[in-house]
């Protein structure tokens, strides 16, 4: 951005329409980004032509706030941002306010004048105050408040006009906030921070308050000063400076003769829709319903989508095929760079399905009542009821359900949650249970109404939901350790969505996957197909005439074997051998680490099946009928409930991982993730194996 | 003795006297609204008895029995 363009950071409470707004004002082309070193999402943009703007404006949007002081990651970026820690400091703050209720969204604006840079007030959503019954006298406002005040219709666009015009030339107005800004600074901070300037010494006393000093990035200095103040004082003069602002906006809405009182009437329709959508009865089962539609949407709508994807890539790599005729940079660009970009793609319908879900339920404000109604059984583990829908979307693919993980504002317990996603058995795992469960358990057997093998698909799913439920609490009380969040959440009234907002956000989101985490996985499906390619077998074993081939099955190996994966799958038998598996399934395990369904695709490599019958008919044969040497099935139920076990434990997925490295920025969390999910699928499989060997299975 | 607004029944309204807990807990009740002098209404309980909506200074805000302990206040 050039040096010379006017920076204008836009502040706001959440549920205000400042997202809205800002679409308007910039037309929506923006840069996304993430502050350094946190996770908070940044967008900045120029404010569009169609305004007309007299000079070059950037609008940096920070996150949607209650207040500035400290609790979380956001406040703290939006604070830093503002105070030129993060970038150039902005020349002018535009703050949007709900006009419908000023008696909160005015605390935010208390905050900012003590900051002193010049501010701007667009009073949003007018209409719905006017409807309401308490219109604002926007130019009374202004007057006590000494700052502009320009009502807006972010919806409509009404007002961005004036505000583009108001924000060009804010240097030649004359409006004083210094009457104001005196009330809120009358109280003098204690003597070690008076050399401090005067809001950032109460930012900080906050954040010594709430323990969350490490948010702000102090200096030794600082903290060396707060550390002079007793822990009671320290909390009194914090409670002190919110009085002091909420006395301050009780003021400013007494001398505009404002008459809200205490009353919330924008929410007076919201709380006859909360009668049906939070009731204990319609609520609940209206919200299984949602739950299923979000569930169902990721789990089979993106089916068709991730076909045509998977129906692409297929063909891409026959036109390569076709192009370069067969040989290694073939083999290189197909099975290596072909597939990886397929690997990437494939994930982008559910992302950008539960993105829209997510984007849907937060605008038209029935996110809120869904943590509302299920955070009781929530807060058993530890956790917020935001983390209730990430957790779900687990079942469908981690991938999204760990991007969508963003909506919960702790970073320890994103974490916890991030940590447990991995565990709910996701859709890659199915096709790993039916081909076991079709390949080696009766398809007649009957337990009262039920098939034997949708049991045991059952008693996978339970185990997984059980398993992360108990890793997420395991998790909270140990390295994760932290109180259970309190559930401090603003029920705001019904809204209809913009479809545009959303998908614009859809967008970004998505983007941001294929870009940063996609890299990731496009190279480890790389140097997965390397391992799994070299070396390659000696000449004669591929020059193999098919009637050698039938006449010396003994002598027979797969090209695979030869890799380095395959080798390092044989060295792993003396490990395989305790949870009853033998070294062709460890080299299936190994390919299945670039997405649990390849495992499918590598067992039929190492039986020299090819594995385009959709249902794996000749494959599931195979596993069946392969013997060992003296006669026994090499494949047995409990084998393969031991290795379905094994794959609902396991993380066999590098997708995954590089997600978690570039949501936590850090190989540190998907490293433990790898490390800790392996072993315990290890031990839990060898588990199975040995006491149903005890209990007599073979 | 006041008691807090988790003993409060649905429609019933109280007037907040003094904030108690954490630091951290404490700033944020404050911030959102719930300041000694303001009236606050129980709107309802959530299905599983647990959390609790408040009608605060014109917001809805949900907190949980536990948090509304913290907040002393005398029926009105």
């Amino acid at each position: 951005m050039s040096g010379g363009a006017l920076r204008v950071a836009l502040a706001g409470n959440p549920n205000v329409g400042k997202t809205s707004l800002f679409n308007e004002l910039t037309g929506a082309r923006h840069k996304v980004g993430n502050y350094a070193g946190v996770t908070v999402e940044t967008r900045e943009g120029v404010v569009a032509a169609r305004w007309h703007p007299s000079r070059a404006i950037t609008i940096i949007d920070l996150p949607g706030t209650y207040s500035l002081t400290p609790m979380s990651e956001d406040e703290a970026v939006a604070f830093r941002c503002l105070h030129g820690e993060v970038g150039r400091v902005p020349d002018l703050v535009v703050l949007v306010i709900d006009a419908a209720n000023l008696a909160r969204n005015l605390y935010l604006a208390a905050q900012l004048c003590e900051l002193g840079r010049p501010l701007v007030l667009a009073l949003n959503m007018m209409d719905v105050a006017a409807e309401a019954g308490v219109p604002v006298d926007a130019a009374a406002l202004a007057r006590c408040l000494g700052v502009p005040v320009i009502p807006t219709v972010a919806r409509t666009g009404e007002g961005a006009q004036a505000l583009v015009e108001c924000i060009s030339r804010f240097e030649h107005e004359l409006w004083d906030m210094s009457e104001v800004r005196a009330r809120l600074l009358a109280d003098d901070v204690p003597a070690p921070l008076r050399g401090l300037e005067p809001a950032r010494a109460r930012w900080l006393l906050a954040a010594q308050a709430g323990e969350t000093l490490e948010l702000t990035g102090a200096s030794a200095g600082e903290r060396a000063a707060l550390a002079e103040l007793g822990a009671e004082q320290v909390r009194a003069l914090a409670s002190a400076q919110v009085l002091a602002r909420y006395a301050e906006v009780d003021r400013l809405l007494a001398e505009i003769g404002h008459k809200a009182g205490d009353r919330a009437p924008a929410m007076d329709r919201s709380a006859r829709i909360d009668g049906v959508l939070t009731h204990r009865v319609w609520g609940l089962l209206i919200f299984l319903l949602v739950m299923a539609g979000l569930f169902q949407s990721i789990f089979s709508w993106a089916e068709p989508l991730m076909g045509v994807i998977e129906a692409g890539i297929v063909w891409l790599s026959g036109q390569v095929k076709a192009g370069l005729g067969p040989g290694l940079f073939t083999d290189l660009l197909t099975e290596g760079v072909v597939a990886g970009v397929g690997n990437v793609l494939v994930f982008v319908p559910q992302i950008a399905l539960l993105f829209l879900f997510i984007g849907l339920l937060e605008d038209t404000g029935y996110m809120a009542r869904a943590a509302f109604l299920i955070d009781r059984l929530m807060a058993r583990v530890g956790l917020h009821g935001k983390a209730f829908v990430p957790l779900l979307s687990g079942y469908a693919c981690a991938i999204p359900a760990i991007l969508g993980t963003r909506t919960i504002s702790s970073f320890r317990d994103r974490l916890v949650t991030i940590m447990m996603i991995p565990f709910m058995s996701c859709s890659a795992r199915l096709p790993v249970y039916v081909l076991l469960i079709s390949a080696l358990f009766d398809p007649e057997a009957r337990l009262g109404p039920f098939s034997q093998a949708s049991l045991i698909l059952l008693l996978m799913y339970a185990l997984s939901t059980v398993s992360a439920l108990a890793v997420g609490a395991i998790y909270k009380r140990t390295i994760l350790k932290s109180p259970t969040p309190p559930l401090v959440l603003e029920l705001p009234p019904y809204r209809l969505p913009r479809v545009r907002n959303t998908l614009l956000q859809v967008y970004d989101r998505t983007a941001d996957f294929v870009r940063d985490a996609g890299t990731v996985i496009l190279a480890m499906t790389v140097v997965l197909w390397a391992l799994l390619s070299f070396p390659r077998p000696p000449e004669p074993a591929v020059q193999l005439d098919p009637i050698e081939r039938v006449s010396a099955p003994d002598e027979q190996r797969s090209p695979i074997e030869y890799s380095v994966g395959g080798q390092v799958g044989k060295a792993m038998e003396p490990l395989l051998a305790p949870m009853g598996q033998d070294f062709r399934m460890g080299i299936a395990i190994l390919g299945s680490f670039a997405a649990r369904e390849v495992f499918v695709g590598t067992l039929g490599l190492v039986y020299g099946i090819e594995a385009d019958d959709e249902d794996n008919v000749p494959l599931r044969a195979a596993l069946k009928d392969a013997r060992e040497p003296d006669g026994r099935p090499r494949y047995t139920p409990l084998r393969a409930l031991a290795l379905m076990v094994f794959f609902v434990y396991a993380c066999q997925c590098m997708s995954t991982l590089a997600v978690v490295r570039r949501e936590t920025r850090s190989w540190r969390w998907p490293a433990l993730m790898f490390v800790s999910m392996t072993a315990l699928a290890y031990v839990m499989a060898v588990l199975v194996f040995q006491v149903g060997r005890a209990l007599g299975y073979s | 003795m006041p008691s807090s607004l988790a003993e409060l029944r649905p429609g019933a309204r109280a007037r907040v006297t003094a904030v108690e807990g954490g630091g951290g807990l404490m700033l944020r009740l404050l911030e959102m609204g719930f300041v000694p002098g303001t009236v606050v209404a129980l709107v309802k309980v959530a299905p599983f008895g647990d959390p609790l909506e408040f009608q605060v200074r014109g917001c809805h805000i949900s907190l949980r029995a536990a948090e509304a302990r913290c907040i002393l206040a005398v029926p009105t």
